[in-house]
């Protein structure tokens, strides 16, 4: 019996075949996204769907364009908002209940976990009585609290696990060096999890990017609402324009994938910057 | 390292800036219409000018800017254009949105001046205290002249709380070619639609395309076949409310209806007629610009729902009216609400919108002489009823597209689906 | 002396980093919480919703949504549709987290794709699927029946299993990029020395995989674990917009159930009896999470 040994070259261009397989069956439902946001009405309502259209028209994307400029802005100032709110919350919390011996650690570990409990449609109501005796509706305020109450409880308790397996020597030995706790937190301890902490700073923008639920609520002027409010006008009572959809869905990646595809590399530096040696 | 603190600082305090900006620019954009950007400035300027002593109110509508909402604006900026006192700002939100404001409105005490609603549900909110009881104002109106049906929807317990504002109802639309291919004329009977069904109905197209999705759509398609056969809501085990059931589901199991109209909104029923899917459609007057959109070469016409082969007619009423809610500026509001309702402009805006004016002093037949899809729907108005009143119409709506929904899926026969819905609604109504 | 005022200073920093998340979340979402469990024993309706004094019924609005039939379906599809999700959102997001570890060319920028379909707003996922499994033009008959595997157009959205079974499908398509994303920051940060020195001892991948990585990995496993089961068990946008809960009842979850009590069918009070129900549920798995985890204090 001969054993198969592949050279390292091999392996390699077998490993990408399977990604780029495993990529095609898992993207389709993206592909189907674009593919449609280009389909004539008319085709993609045929009784047989066609995987590649036989028209093309840019309406859809045209039809987006309205209000645009306003919607954009709206989402980036409150998906912004609410990243930087929640990692000067959440970083300090994971690293605090990771690092210290704290009275109480599992009793805010299960805070943190228990504020995650209630779907956002069911905060509605309180939340926006609190908003309103604060004054703060119809404001910027309101959405990116709301949505920083998703991503805080999350964040922590992801983050933490992180510092947890992170070894304390590299702190240790800046304390004994002469720094205070702070310092170390700041300039040791987030420089090796930068990683992790860049990945929590995506998800807390994903996760305010794409709300929609607390932004229409507390914000009912127009001139306040996000990208992701858009979805309306193609579903109302005239129907699903599923092609306008389609290009909505594709629009409000856009930003989201371009700053994931620019963070990619500080991940990856995470991965092959090896960590304590010896 | 540092630098890096610093870039979230000074990222945190731009945020923090443009935020605390946005909050104060929100409070100055108060009177800022549902208008692109360019009309916003010159609407700014009037209002600086102009506003001086206007009370100013808010009116909050569900009718989208790229379809009726264009209209609904206009109306609204020819009302602050004909006199100074009053200075309306519309304010347009998705129907679901608007119902959930409504709601969180009565606890939080932030509701707008004027709202729209949909007729059914506005007796469930007058209940709840959204709506301002205005019975003495509109006595004291020398105006009043409203259609019964319309009027009905907004009284509760005896009070009244809103205004109808347009109405429509449902009617049968059918593929002229189609037909005639077929050799078959317009169905006026149950029989008929049956026997044209059958004959329309190939592998690529069904005869007939209605929504009998969970929600009050549902309902509002379930409705003309009840009340054709005789039967109500009250009493959904009599014998008539079964026909109707019945007579549906056969439709479905011939194969006649798609099965997927449990999952179909009217829009999407609408979606069907107009990719020729379906030969005929249930549906109402405000399709016809979106079949123009979706099917401008489609020829098509429009009859009355057929009725059972020794009913009568049937259709449903549907529709907006428009109240004034609490805490609001009422003298103002009612000045705008009764100029919208008004004999002279209700005609107007209601055309211009797709619907038909509430109003019993205009003559909706004469209106629409000479169109003849509109006309027919203007013949069936008189004879659409209502529904409700009631404030628990949402729960008893909810028992009937239950049951809708169970026996079209298969899971109940007709008789447990209807006892079951009849006890559901007998414990609402012993509440 | 010097030592105890050490290790309290400590202590107050300890709390000084933790405090300010904790207070904020109590605010904004501890309120809310209150607010629930005092509304679930008031007579809260329509009619009672604008009064200054509401009826203290106690537990009847429990007694009633447990005598609920669709409550108790709903109850028993959330469970149904969490493991489900879990399960498959899991196993794959491991598999694949361990795949694109491997250093290949494409690794990391094909990783970088599927994370993607985490990427996009529920809705429009939820509205994506609706539109591929629709019975008559959807995507996915069309190639089922190209492929000659079934022999005519499956109503997944129809019949109340597959529609589960679609839903279950969709959200674990958004699951496995986030379970794929946190599962391979936990393996990166288990030191590549570790595998090089096992490799020397002489041990297996297997042998590396279950002694090493494992349980090296294990807080990072409970954390994805645990967040997944809270984060899914409370989906509302998914459902409601692909099926509404429909048909019937069949996808009704306990967050979509409360939604529709509350403010369709405006009875709040049992609504947010519901709610409380779909809190406890979760807090009582907190309660096993946060075991697991007091033993595997590293510090």
């Amino acid at each position: 019996m001969k054993k198969m040994h592949l050279s390292q070259k091999q392996k390699n261009i077998l490993l990408s075949i399977l990604a780029i397989l495993i990529a095609c069956v898992f993207l389709f439902p993206l592909y189907w996204i674009v593919v449609n946001s280009f389909k004539l009405d008319s085709e993609i309502f045929a009784s047989v769907p066609t995987l590649w259209p036989k028209g093309i028209t840019l309406k859809a994307y045209q039809d987006q364009l309205g209000s645009l400029a306003v919607t954009l802005k709206n989402s980036i100032i409150i998906a912004l908002g609410s990243m930087v709110l929640s990692l000067c919350l959440s970083v300090p919390a994971a690293y605090g209940l990771a690092r210290f011996k704290v009275r109480g650690m599992k009793l805010f570990v299960l805070i943190f976990l228990i504020t995650q409990m209630l779907p956002a449609s069911l905060v509605l109501t309180p939340l926006f009585l609190i908003f309103s005796n604060l004054g703060i509706l119809n404001t910027y305020l309101a959405p990116i609290l709301s949505t920083a109450t998703i991503s805080i409880p999350f964040i922590v308790l992801m983050l933490r696990p992180g510092f947890l397996s992170m070894p304390k020597d590299l702190e240790d030995t800046a304390r004994i060096d002469g720094c205070n706790t702070i310092s170390a937190f700041l300039r040791v301890a987030i420089p090796i999890a930068r990683p992790t902490v860049i990945t929590a700073a995506c998800f807390s923008f994903v996760y305010a990017w794409n709300d929609l639920a607390y932004s229409m609520t507390f914000n009912t002027k127009e001139s306040m609402r996000p990208m992701t409010s858009a979805i309306y006008t193609f579903m109302n009572q005239y129907g699903t324009k599923w092609n306008s959809i389609m290009a909505y869905g594709v629009l409000l990646i856009l930003p989201c994938c371009i700053i994931f595809v620019t963070m990619q590399k500080h991940i990856v530096e995470g991965m092959t910057s090896g960590s304590v040696k010896g | 390292m540092k630098r890096r603190l610093a870039l979230l600082i000074a990222l945190a305090m731009i945020v923090g800036a443009v935020a605390a900006c946005g909050s104060s620019g929100g409070a100055e954009q108060s009177s800022t219409t549902a208008r692109t950007a360019a009309e916003t400035k010159t609407a700014e300027a009037e209002t600086k000018s102009g506003s001086g002593d206007r009370q100013e109110i808010t009116f909050w509508h569900y009718m989208s800017e790229d379809k009726e909402g264009k209209f609904v604006n206009q109306a609204v900026e020819e009302f602050n254009n004909s006199q100074d006192e009053v200075y309306v700002t519309a304010q347009y939100l998705p129907r679901e949105e608007l119902m959930k404001q409504y709601t969180i409105g009565v606890v939080s005490g932030e509701l707008p001046d004027c709202g729209m609603v949909d007729n059914p549900d506005h007796n469930s909110y007058a209940s709840m205290g959204v709506f301002e009881d205005i019975t003495d104002l509109y006595d004291a109106w020398d105006e009043a002249n409203f259609m019964e049906g319309s009027i009905n929807s907004c009284y509760y317990e005896g009070n009244l709380y809103g205004l109808p504002w347009g109405n429509n109802c449902l009617g049968l639309f059918y593929n002229k070619a189609m037909l005639d291919e077929a050799g078959i004329e317009v169905p006026t009977t149950w029989s008929e639609l049956e026997a044209a069904c059958e004959a329309l109905t190939t592998d690529s197209c069904k005869g007939l395309a209605i929504s009998a999705i969970n929600n009050e759509e549902g309902t509002f398609q379930y409705m003309p076949w009840l009340l054709s056969s005789g039967g109500s809501v009250m009493n959904l085990t009599s014998d008539g409310s079964k026909e109707s059931m019945t007579y549906l589901s056969g439709l479905i199991e011939k194969g006649y209806i798609s099965k997927e109209c449990v999952n179909w909104t009217q829009a999407d029923a609408e979606k069907q007629f107009a990719s020729g899917q379906a030969a005929m459609m249930i549906n109402g007057p405000w399709q016809f610009s979106g079949l123009a959109e979706d099917a401008p070469d489609l020829e098509f016409g429009v009859a009355k729902v057929p009725k059972t082969d020794d009913g009568e007619y049937a259709s449903v009423l549907g529709g907006e009216n428009v109240a004034i809610c609490t805490g609001a500026n009422i003298e103002a509001s009612w000045k705008f609400l009764t100029w919208m309702t008004s004999k002279e402009k209700s005609q107007e805006i209601c055309k211009s919108i797709g619907r038909f004016s509430p109003r019993s002093d205009i003559d909706i037949q004469e209106m629409f002489s000479d169109d003849p899809l509109n006309s027919v729907f203007a013949e069936i108005m008189p004879d659409a009823q209502s529904r409700g009143p009631s404030p628990d119409w949402p729960e008893i709506s909810a028992a009937i597209y239950t049951a809708q929904q169970e026996v079209f899926t298969g899971q109940k026969d007709v008789d447990t689906a209807m006892a079951d819905a009849q006890a559901k609604i007998d414990e609402i109504n012993a509440e | 002396m010097q030592l105890n005022n050490r290790a309290r200073k400590e202590k107050f920093i300890g709390y000084c980093f933790i405090i300010p998340a904790v207070i904020y979340m109590l605010i904004f979402i501890g309120y809310p919480i209150i607010y629930n469990w005092i509304i679930s024993f008031q007579d809260v309706t329509a009619k009672t919703l604008n009064s200054p004094v509401r009826d203290i019924i106690g537990l009847d609005n429990y007694r009633a949504i447990f005598a609920d039939a669709t409550f108790r379906k709903a109850l028993i599809n959330t469970f149904i549709y969490t493991v489900g999700c879990l399960v498959i959102q899991f196993s794959l997001g491991f598999l694949f987290a361990m795949f694109f570890a491997k250093k290949f060319k494409l690794s990391k920028p094909i990783r970088g794709f599927i994370v993607i379909s985490w990427m996009l707003p529920v809705t429009v996922t939820a509205l994506i699927f609706k539109f591929m499994f629709a019975e008559g033009n959807g995507i996915i008959n069309a190639i089922l029946l190209n492929l000659g595997l079934i022999n005519e157009p499956i109503g997944w959205l129809l019949q109340g299993s597959t529609a589960m079974f679609v839903l279950i499908i969709a959200n674990s398509w958004v699951g496995i990029p986030f379970n794929m994303l946190l599962l391979t920051t936990g393996l990166n940060n288990i030191p590549g020395d570790i595998y090089e020195a096992a490799s020397i001892d002489g041990a297996t991948g297997i042998q590396k995989f279950f002694k090493i990585t494992i349980p090296l990995l294990k807080p990072t496993i409970m954390s994805v674990l645990i967040l997944g089961f809270v984060l899914t068990f409370k989906v509302f946008d998914l459902v409601y917009v692909m099926t509404g809960g429909g048909p019937v009842d069949a996808t009704e979850v306990l967050s979509t159930y409360s939604y529709k009590l509350s403010f369709q069918l405006f009875r709040f009070g049992e609504g947010a009896a519901v709610a409380n129900v779909l809190f406890v549920c979760l807090f009582l798995v907190a309660l096993v999470y946060l075991k697991t985890i007091s033993k595997d204090e590293v510090i």
